[in-house]
């Protein structure tokens, strides 16, 4: 956790007995389901029929913004997932489903990384980092390390990040994929659209498994571990730059714009922040199903959500 | 209240992540191609193997028994680099090493995780995985190869690691397969050992590229760290029976698994014997010193055990 003085603590494994049974059947059909649906993004999508001269220079040049911005965001995945992966394996008497899973989850997490490096290269060339260097410690959260930090639940950290997240990412592409007109950021975002709604599901499935497990205070640590990322970083703008209030995100917005107008695969800022509060809403009502009470949060300039 | 324990030395992990520039363009060919290779050569151990053409009923109650466990350790040994390989890629992430690395470890993963399911199938298909040894005493030969700490560990030299674990352990494991492909007559146990000889080709060539564009860079006394990593894992993992039995300190559990490989072997279903075997590693150890001294200048010195006459 930012703020530590010392080393990060890190569980110690004790590999045997090693339960290897279906236990969490949900999730072991989700991980059969995804071995069945794999794709390449070499052969799955059709690169070559991308044309640069139909879309305007500006609409091009904010389309490689966008993308490049979803590829830093994507990129969080290649640390995040083996690291969940190794705190599975090291909490005591954790399924193989999960496991199994996530790691199917990060292949596809390269694949979607592949793609929006590759779109973005297509509209003109990748950018490697933001114009406004104020955005980025929002992306250096340094998951890897709170997926790991055994002084962290990990329910607080599935909660947040592979059900109410990983759901906001899965609405998200949703959103881009029926607003593209463009064939290629289409086809790119119907396949990643097909995972996530997996990723979704997973995390979903595991925060209902873990619910009626958890004791008042564990309770309290996933609604803290979900406050405190959705104050600290959604509303910071880190997915949808129409939250920010205190970094200035003119530019991002104007790119939106841009790319919803042009087909290329977006939808407008104010667009996103709708879907993000009715996606707030709706997972408040699910977690209030299992047993965990997310307060209303104030937003600075929504207010209370 | 349980207490877990826990470690508490320094690793990556307190160093703050500064992941600007994200670099995602290729850096590095070779590495690139195998992971692409590897999007296209997916398997799937559900659908993917014969296990009709198993017949377990064919074979006797005991060389059924033999072969659970045998297929048990081997998803144990798979287990292992799921639960400790990831830790690599959150070290090429945290060092900011060229992006194919990353990205190949993904899949690399995952293939891991087929591994050990194919492996855990086939324990079930002949009467049931075992989820630990039979005895407590040899679980220390094959609960880890402590890849994971040392991925964590900014002292530890990446290309040691990589070295060790890839160029050295997978080689051997990878040499260990392809004769087991030739010695196993059941389909299915023949069908499951080319699968993972596949990918595992491409995880060895994974280091070799990487070392290839590292070692040059590399001053004789970071070489050094890479050879003594080599022989580190070459003789406290690999020859305290990783991923042989025979080679595991003598013992009466010991001795009991290499029954097992013996009446696995004899059934052909899967397992190799020590008889079998001993030529087929030391070769591999030989291949491997040869390689690194042509590729990479570094002389791997000649190793001894008590179940091999010479010093190899």
């Amino acid at each position: 956790m930012l703020g530590r003085s010392g080393p990060t603590p890190i569980k110690v494994e004790r590999r045997f007995p090693l339960d290897l049974h279906k236990s969490a059947l949900a999730i072991r059909q989700l991980y059969e389901t995804a071995k069945v649906e794999r794709w390449s993004p070499e052969k799955d999508i059709q690169w070559e029929s991308f044309d640069a001269t139909a879309h305007e220079p500006g609409a091009r040049a904010a389309a490689r913004r966008v993308w490049s911005r979803r590829a830093w965001i994507e990129y969080t995945g290649l640390a995040e997932t083996p690291a969940l992966v190794i705190r599975f394996c090291l909490e005591r008497d954790r399924e193989a489903d999960p496991k199994y899973f996530l790691t199917v989850r990060n292949t596809e997490e390269a694949w979607h990384l592949e793609c929006f490096h590759r779109y973005a290269e297509a509209c003109g060339g990748y950018i490697e980092r933001p114009d406004n260097a104020q955005w980025e410690p929002l992306f250096n959260q340094s998951l890897y390390r709170d997926a790991l930090d055994a002084e962290l639940g990990i329910d607080g950290y599935v909660f947040t990040h592979c059900a109410f997240v990983d759901g906001l990412e899965c609405e998200l592409t949703r959103a881009w994929r029926d607003n593209a007109r463009d064939p290629v950021a289409r086809a790119i975002l119907d396949r990643c659209l097909v995972d996530r709604q997996r990723h979704a599901e997973f995390g979903w499935l595991y925060a209902q498994r873990r619910a009626a497990m958890l004791d008042d205070v564990q309770r309290a640590e996933v609604v803290s571990a979900l406050v405190g990322h959705i104050e600290h970083v959604e509303f910071a703008g880190y997915s949808c730059v129409g939250l920010a209030t205190v970094l200035d995100a003119t530019a991002e917005i104007a790119d939106l714009a841009v790319v919803a107008q042009a087909g290329l695969g977006g939808i407008s800022a104010d667009a996103e922040v709708e879907l993000f509060a009715d996606h707030l809403a709706e997972s408040r009502v699910r977690l209030a199903d299992l047993g965990v009470m997310l307060p209303l949060m104030h937003h600075a300039r929504l207010g209370a959500v | 209240m349980t207490t877990v324990a826990t470690t508490t030395s320094p690793t990556i992990l307190d160093i703050p992540e500064a992941r600007f520039p994200v670099r995602l363009g290729v850096e590095n060919r070779r590495i690139r191609d195998l992971f692409h290779t590897a999007t296209r050569l997916q398997w799937n151990p559900a659908t993917d193997i014969d296990w009709d053409e198993l017949h377990p009923e064919q074979y006797s109650q005991a060389q059924r028994e033999a072969a659970r466990m045998y297929w048990s350790r081997r998803a144990w040994s798979e287990y292992g680099a799921i639960s400790e390989s990831p830790a690599l890629q959150i070290r090429f992430c945290h060092e900011r090493c060229p992006p194919d690395m990353a990205l190949f470890f993904s899949i690399r993963s995952q293939e891991e995780s087929r591994h050990a399911e194919v492996c855990y199938r086939m324990a079930e298909a002949l009467g049931g995985y075992f989820e630990q040894p039979a005895a407590v005493a040899y679980q220390g030969s094959v609960a880890t190869h402590g890849i994971r700490k040392i991925a964590l560990d900014p002292e530890v030299s990446l290309e040691g690691t990589i070295a060790a674990l890839v160029c050295a352990a997978e080689e051997i494991a990878f040499d260990v397969f392809r004769h087991i492909i030739e010695i196993a007559t059941n389909p299915v146990a023949r069908q499951i050992a080319r699968m993972i000889l596949r990918d595992e080709t491409r995880h060895c060539a994974f280091g070799w590229a990487f070392l290839e564009q590292r070692m040059p860079q590399l001053s004789p006394a970071q070489k050094d760290v890479v050879r003594g990593a080599v022989v580190n894992m070459i003789e406290k993992v690999e020859l305290n029976g990783y991923h042989s039995s025979w080679l595991a300190p003598d013992s009466p559990a010991a001795r009991a698994e290499e029954r097992v490989d013996n009446v696995t072997w004899e059934a052909g279903l899967g397992a190799t014997t020590e008889a079998l075997e001993k030529p087929v590693f030391l070769r591999s150890i030989v291949a491997m010193r040869q390689r690194m001294h042509d590729d990479w200048g570094i002389d791997i010195p000649l190793f001894t055990h008590p179940k091999i006459a010479t010093p190899f």
